[in-house]
């Protein structure tokens, strides 16, 4: 049967149908929903006849094998009886839905919900697979939150919608760690294998976890004990939803979940204990608190809760029989419960009240509508020849069978009566409080009977409800066969469904239940006075109040932590990497290696001498700026110093030269901040931040002397090698950077560049703060560009050029190279700009130095591409010797146009960044282009 | 096409440098056609490469011809190739939503941007730990750039939060690259993966502070814990089409992680063989306590969006915990899906904002959407997608997780907390959806602007991409069990980059 | 020698860390440059230290590790780059938040009555 497969998913293209027919007459709306659905159900029917003939569909197709999720549904006894559920009930709702929306209410979304809700619904039944399982489920959660708050400017349907979310949506969470256990243990996400395989589950240590985990996914979603505050409160939700989800289905897909986990996990002293102790306290806690209802929905919605406690205990107690008995109560009630909630809201529709201190002696408004409702509220009491007495009569025979609480077994069938006393009671209160009982107290509306269609669904249940009592195995006799047999994964015990068994107990016990519940009703006063003393709780205020407080927790533990401190962030980074590499240095037994060390001569220590003072002096002045940049620099100009000691002329070049320019960069920058620092850190962060320091310090002091006193070979053997003959380049390192790892410089210089755009950005929008004196109150001098160093400046310029061009060219072969020249020619033009000034220069150099950044990093990249039209890859470089008169012998090589692109990068670069901030001061000063 | 893996890197670097000049630096219109027309020449070469790795296997290129360990070389194997995919489609659906107004407030938006794609791509693509550093700082310098876009008081004090922790982060990095030069003599990570198996005592320890070193700079990259206190207020502050591409950069480190403690310090390294471990385990289950506690706490979308990249990076971290093929796996499967999620989500709560007045994207009470359907559905998508439930991507991930960490010791901790992180996510999405969409009081108001089509465009691709991250979740998946099974194989990912060396 | 020199890298990084740690935007640009010349000379002395032996071909018979110099010239650009942008950032934030500290609130002092807080905002 692959049409199985397509079979699901005709109620989700049903939820388009309504969104589409929306604009027609809303009887055609309703209508054109229906279609689908009942196609759906009329496909399932047609195999129904082989499936109570004990067959069973199958279909599944592959979806995502790596998380055992497959597309696989089945169709046996089980899920044939809830897609009847489903789709039948489904159907009467969006009939009765039709004449209880009003006019303002969106028809199509709400079809379109339903539907959606009728595909995750079916879903649920149908899967044959545990993940797939878990996604219909969590579906039913959404499509239902949906529903529930369909009136979404209410608040209590606000609420009302997030609770049910909130605890359903946490069942499920659990139910998902239970699968995904459960389907480990087993080794197979198949249904099938599962339930085949359950004395393997329950001889497992994983077991209690997994029917723990299971059970809280269904309890939550069946209402049961402790989790039954949200199904109430979902009430909030139009009244079909309350028939169709919170009495026939949704509810019941917990319930489902135990039936169809049957074989797989039941039959467990842990089972026994959690579920039917658990279904006993929701059976008996339901029933005595929808006596004390005053709404009709929460009376209905309470009953509810307690059949469902009823049906769970039925599962919990492990007899064969038992689960007979509940999949026929499911039956029952659905059908009861959802013509009592399309009652119910007849009645609130046609009345304008729920509240049964204002509804009395309706029968005389709508005695045809009243009948209906006692009919069916007396199957919910137990009455003989309703359905719901032959189930309630199976269940009190069960709880006699039952001697799991060894010596205090007596007292299940005892509660049973009990819980059966307040149903009629309650049930009793429905008709009687209602009907009859006066008249009625200030209505809205006077009643009257409802539309002629409106009461058709209520019909078709209440009938169903006497036939179904009368004729129970006629009706309903194979299909709960074939649903029994689908739960119990074997055939059931032999069991009569007729409605004379003779005098027994439990007939006795229904007697006792009927004179009992009528007593009860009677003295309902006392009671609801004795009720009255208790504290009233709103747990929908509660729940709300719990979350509320949990965020404002959150919220207060998170601006604890993140307070906004940088220092603190700061601090926290380092001392992790502290801490992680001092736990792996402490394993370091020797600092000192077998590598033979350099002698120490006078000259070293007192460049190492005064570049400890120096450094040491930045600490210590920190807080007055400009003598600490001066000392600062002065270690500066030291490293580049240690470089050239240890034969790295290229990097004491280039550090020369940063140098110079990020001294000049700061100079200007502290124009512009406050001169001094105060003293605000307290001692103790001193102290704190000083040790932390230290401890780095140290660490790294460590390792590097570690790693110099031990021998390496490196790669660069290879370099050394090729750098003449394949780089054409006698300096190893130029060559290294424009040709072994000119990738890594092309992205150094789009760093620079992106840098300079950067710091355009930041400038361009700046809102000057302008000292006109610094911090001594001394004025900043007028006359911004003293003559003498105009015309030196002006001098030196063609020999600055002179030399980054030689510098440029001769840096393939000797230190120097294209970043090196670009930092001198900016050094002299800013040369020009301290000398001149900015409008000077303005008139005469005509340079757009973002048009150089991007021309720099363009012809950078080009030479690299050249490559390719030789077949090389990225970047492989060229070079070739020629002879010219005059000059003589010579090299060219594509490297050379690469360290082009760095010098026009870099010059860009740099003179975007230092003119810009110079000009800050004048009249030049930049302001936004048009792009912004 | 021997050329295919450099592209990535190449077109952004390109159209970059052309915006800048003469004429297309003029004029914004002209930089918002370069803009889309390189972000599609991106995505088509990168789904290209995808397919080509798919097909023919890893892509080695060789930089100047200069043959690994010795040259910088290119590495497209499928996990490298599939985040450049993402990080093109990502940055075609962020560019398409910001030519319509986003990129002004500030010069260089398109060029900036383009240099960003330039660096995360390179740092996907590289197979050289010095490279990789130099990607970061041209990834890093591009953020700083971009996050000060369009100007404010919230954007400078974050910036410089963001731009100083991360240079002490680049130093950091620095002396890590040192000690590992120091020890191992080489840049090429497939030559350290194999020479880091030869290493022992003294030499060994060294190497492993470089090592652990490391693990810090891509822990800050990473938001992980106690190195996160910077993401929120600089993905909440950030300009709406900045922090959906920020989304991607948390997700740089995670693959760094990946890289480097999989391939280089994993099974194989000897005496270090997976020294991250211990130390992730605690950080990521503590990153996904935090992130979730900040989402319960959050006040408005950006900063719950913001809590819950952290969150997302606490899974994936407790994923590089496990180092195992399935963690792997899972966790590639599930970057995809986050990133596009959260960044779906920033630019979501951008027109959100636009569209309440005062109250901006607060869960607060507020006047009524000018597109109260299309916004609706916009944001019930990308919660179902972030809280992990079905029938969207979130669901498949999570699950992925669940099972890769199930078989280990440490179950009965990150099962709980994931869990729980999800529950939270959902009562807050809830509260933040029922209050934004049904608390209302009466019309829209007048001076709203409602979302441009280009801007519809945008967020719809990168939310479509859940669905379909479903429906091909069989495939996608199993091409990440092969990505996964090829980076912990030290034969494919180590032995096979490097010409002439042998097992 | 190396000992020297290894005392030397140790004090600039104290120096620059405990610099960092400041709390004044100029400060902390100070320190992330005292920090930058630890790091470099660190990364330098990675291919260990040689006197007279400058790679460069022909000009002596011993060279030094050349590639670690290339990276430390590389790292010094990027850290000149990173340096410019983080002091004119901080000249902006000056400007925008009308202070120089690193958070743009200067913190709480004593006889604030907020000081007990420490500064939060």
């Amino acid at each position: 049967m692959n049409s199985l497969i397509w079979l699901p998913f005709l109620p989700l293209l049903g939820t388009l149908i309504p969104l589409i027919s929306n604009r027609l007459s809303r009887t055609e709306c309703a209508f054109l929903t229906a279609v689908l659905p009942a196609l759906t159900l009329v496909l399932i029917l047609i195999n129904a006849g082989n499936i109570v003939q004990g067959e069973r569909f199958q279909a599944a197709i592959p979806w995502i094998p790596s998380i055992g999720l497959e597309l696989a549904f089945r169709l046996d006894g089980l899920a044939l009886l809830f897609s009847i559920l489903i789709l039948g009930i489904g159907l009467l709702v969006i009939l009765y839905a039709r004449y209880y929306l009003s006019d303002k209410d969106p028809m199509g979304k709400f079809y379109a919900y339903l539907m959606l809700f009728m595909f995750a619904m079916l879903g649920v039944v149908l899967s044959d697979n545990l993940i797939q399982l878990w996604f219909f489920w969590e579906l039913t959660s959404i499509s239902s939150f949906l529903l529930i708050s369909f009136w979404g400017h209410k608040t209590e349907a606000r609420k009302g919608a997030r609770m049910a979310l909130t605890v359903t949506g946490a069942g499920g969470l659990a139910l998902l760690a239970g699968l995904l256990i459960l389907g480990d243990t087993v080794g197979s996400f198949s249904l099938q294998t599962v339930l085949d395989s359950g004395d393997l589950i329950k001889a497992s240590t994983s077991y209690p976890v997994i029917v723990v985990l299971v059970l809280l996914g269904a309890f939550t979603k069946s209402a049961q004990f402790p989790f039954h505050f949200w199904l109430p409160n979902a009430m909030a939700a139009p009244t079909p939803v309350s028939a169709y989800l919170h009495s026939a289905t949704m509810v019941k897909a917990g319930i489902f979940l135990m039936a169809r986990f049957y074989p797989a996990l039941a039959d467990t002293d842990l089972w026994f204990l959690i579920v039917s102790l658990t279904g006993l306290a929701t059976f008996l806690m339901g029933a005595y608190i929808a006596l004390f209802q005053h709404d009709l929905k929460g009376l209905l919605a309470n009953s509810t809760i307690s059949h469902l406690g009823l049906i769970t205990l039925l599962l919990g107690m492990g007899t064969d029989l038992a689960a007979v008995a509940a999949i026929f109560h499911i039956i029952n009630h659905a059908i009861f419960k959802a013509s009592l909630f399309m009652a119910a809201g007849i009645i609130d529709h046609e009345s304008g009240s729920r509240d049964m201190r204002q509804l009395n002696g309706l029968w005389k408004y709508m005695p045809y509508t009243a009948t209906l409702a006692m009919v069916a509220s007396a199957s919910m009491a137990g009455v003989p020849l309703m359905n719901g007495f032959l189930s309630k009569e199976m269940f009190f025979t069960e709880t006699l069978h039952q001697a799991s609480l060894g010596s205090l077994s007596w007292l299940i069938p005892v509660l049973a009566t009990l819980g059966g006393v307040f149903a009629v009671a309650y049930s009793m209160r429905f008709i009687h409080d209602v009907f009859f009982n006066g008249e009625p107290i200030n209505l809205p509306k006077t009643p009257h009977e409802p539309p002629r269609y409106m009461r058709v669904p209520v019909e078709i249940l209440v009938a169903l409800c006497l036939l179904v009592g009368i004729f129970p195995s006629y009706m309903v006799g194979d299909l709960l066969f074939s649903a029994a047999s689908a739960t119990l994964n074997s055939t059931p015990p032999s069991y009569s469904l007729a409605i004379w068994h003779g005098f027994n107990l439990p007939l006795l016990m229904s007697i006792i239940a009927l004179i009992g519940g009528l007593i009860m009703y009677q003295n309902r006063p006392h009671l609801f006075k004795f009720q009255a003393q208790f504290p009233k709780s709103d747990p929908k205020l509660v729940f709300e109040g719990v979350v509320q407080s949990l965020a404002s927790a959150a919220n207060r533990f998170i601006s604890f932590t993140e307070n906004g401190s940088l220092q603190r962030y700061t601090f926290f980074t380092l001392l992790l990497a502290v801490i992680m590499t001092a736990a792996s240095l402490m394993k370091l037994n020797a600092t000192a290696g077998q590598r033979p060390e350099i002698p120490v001569d006078a000259v070293s220590i007192t460049a190492a001498v005064l570049l400890s003072i120096s450094a040491l002096a930045t600490v210590l002045w920190h807080r007055r700026r400009v003598v600490a940049l001066i000392t600062l620099s002065v270690v500066g100009l030291i490293v580049s110093l240690a470089f050239a000691q240890f034969s790295a002329p290229d990097l004491a070049l280039t550090q020369l030269s940063v140098e110079v320019v990020t001294v000049i960069l700061l100079i200007l920058a502290l124009f512009f901040l406050p001169q001094k620092t105060p003293k605000e850190s307290s001692p103790r962060r001193v102290v704190r931040d000083l040790s932390l320091a230290s401890l780095i310090g140290g660490v790294v002091g460590t390792i590097c002397y570690a790693l110099m006193t031990r021998p390496l070979d490196t790669i660069s053997t290879f370099f050394t090698e090729n750098s003449k003959t394949g780089g054409g380049g006698t300096n190893v390192v130029n060559v290294i950077l424009v040709d072994f790892r000119g990738f890594d410089t092309l992205g150094e210089i789009t760093v620079l560049g992106i840098a300079a755009l950067g710091i355009y950005k930041l400038i361009a929008r700046m809102r000057l703060f302008m000292p006109s004196s610094n911090d001594r109150g001394l004025a900043w001098s007028e006359d911004k560009n003293p003559i003498l160093l105009a015309v030196i400046s002006q001098s030196l310029l063609p020999l600055a050029l002179l030399v980054s061009a030689y510098i440029f060219l001769r840096g393939h072969n000797m230190p120097g190279g294209g970043f090196i020249a670009g930092l001198i020619t900016s050094v002299a033009i800013i040369q020009q700009y301290v000398g001149h000034g900015v409008e000077w220069i303005k008139t005469r150099v005509k340079l757009d130095y973002q048009i150089m950044i991007g021309s720099g990093i363009g012809i950078a990249t080009l030479s690299g591409l050249g490559s390719w039209t030789f077949g090389h890859t990225f970047l492989s470089s060229w070079f070739d010797y020629f002879y010219l008169p005059v000059i003589g012998k010579f090299e060219l090589a594509s490297a050379m146009i690469f360290d082009l692109g760095v010098f026009l990068t870099v010059v860009g670069a740099t003179m975007l960044i230092l003119a810009n901030l110079g000009q800050l001061t004048t009249s030049e000063r930049p302001i936004q282009k048009e792009n912004d | 096409m021997q050329h295919l893996s450099i592209f990535p890197i190449l077109i952004p670097l390109l159209f970059g440098a052309i915006m800048l000049l003469p004429p297309i630096s003029r004029d914004i219109s002209s930089q918002r056609i370069s803009s889309i027309v390189g972000t599609l020449f991106l995505l088509a070469s990168s789904a290209v490469l995808l397919f080509k790795v798919d097909n023919e296997g890893v892509q080695l290129y060789a930089l100047g011809g200069w043959q690994a360990p010795f040259g910088i070389a290119l590495v497209a194997d499928r996990i490298s190739s599939l985040l450049v995919l993402l990080t093109s489609f990502l940055a075609f659906a962020v560019m398409l939503y910001s030519i319509s107004g986003k990129d002004k407030g500030g010069a260089y938006f398109h060029p900036l941007f383009m240099f960003q794609i330039m660096g995360i791509n390179g740092a996907f693509l590289t197979g050289d730990i010095f490279n990789l550093f130099v990607f970061f700082e041209v990834l890093l310098i591009a953020s700083y750039a971009l996050l000060i876009h369009a100007g404010g008081k919230q954007k400078t004090q974050a910036a410089m939060h963001y731009v100083i922790l991360n240079l002490v982060g680049s130093s950091l990095f620095l002396f890590g690259l040192g000690i590992l030069y120091g020890t191992l003599g080489t840049l090429n990570m497939a030559d350290m993966a194999i020479k880091v198996g030869q290493l022992e005592g003294e030499t060994a320890t060294l190497a492993k502070t470089g090592a652990l070193l490391l693990l810090v700079v891509f822990g800050l990259k990473a938001a992980m814990l106690p190195m996160h206190f910077w993401l929120p207020k600089t993905y909440a502050s950030a300009s709406a089409p900045v922090a959906a591409l920020f989304a991607i950069m948390t997700k740089v480190g995670i693959y760094s992680i990946f890289r480097v403690y999989t391939v280089i310090f994993g099974e194989h390294a000897g005496e270090l063989a997976n020294i991250a471990t211990p130390w992730l385990w605690p950080l990521a289950l503590l990153t996904i306590l935090i992130g979730s506690i900040g989402v319960f706490a959050s006040p408005n979308i950006r900063t719950m969006s913001a809590n819950l990249v952290i969150v997302s990076s606490g899974s994936l971290l407790a994923c590089a915990a496990i180092n195992s093929e399935a963690a792997t796996s899972a966790a590639f499967y599930y970057m995809v899906h986050s990133t596009l999620a959260s960044a779906g989500l920033f630019l979501l709560a951008d027109v959100m904002a636009r569209q309440r007045g005062k109250a901006e994207d607060r869960f607060v009470h507020s006047r009524l959407f000018v597109q109260p359907r299309l916004l609706g559905v916009a944001f019930a998508i990308s919660a179902l997608a972030l809280i992990g439930m079905p029938p969207l991507s979130g669901f498949v991930g999570k699950i992925m997780i669940l099972q890769a960490t199930q078989s280990t010791a440490q179950t009965m901790w990150v099962w709980p907390l994931i869990l729980i992180g999800s529950l939270a996510a959902l009562v807050t999405f809830s509260r933040a959806g029922t209050t934004l969409f049904w608390r209302h009081n009466g019309s829209a108001s007048s001076d709203a602007e409602p979302a441009k089509a280009n801007e519809i465009v945008g967020i719809g691709l990168l939310l479509l991409a859940s669905p379909i991250l479903v429906l091909f979740g069989g495939e996608i998946s199993e091409f990440t069990q092969q990505a996964a099974h090829y980076l912990h194989d030290i034969q494919s990912s180590a032995y096979d980059l490097l010409p002439g060396v042998t097992q | 020698m190396e000992g020297l020199y290894a005392f030397c890298v140790g004090l600039l990084t104290a120096c620059g860390i405990f610099l960092t740690l400041r709390g004044r935007s100029f400060s902390v640009v100070m320190g992330l440059t005292l920090l930058s010349y630890a790091v470099n000379l660190f990364l330098f002395a990675s291919g260990r230290l040689k006197l007279n032996a400058a790679a460069v071909l022909g000009q002596s018979e011993q060279y030094s590790d050349p590639l670690p110099q290339a990276l430390v010239l590389t790292a010094i650009v990027i850290g000149f780059a990173m340096t410019a942008f983080a002091v004119i950032l901080a000249m902006r934030a000056r400007a925008d938040l009308g202070n120089d500290h690193v958070d743009g609130v200067l913190p709480a002092q004593p006889g604030d009555p907020t000081y007990k807080s420490g500064g939060h905002h």
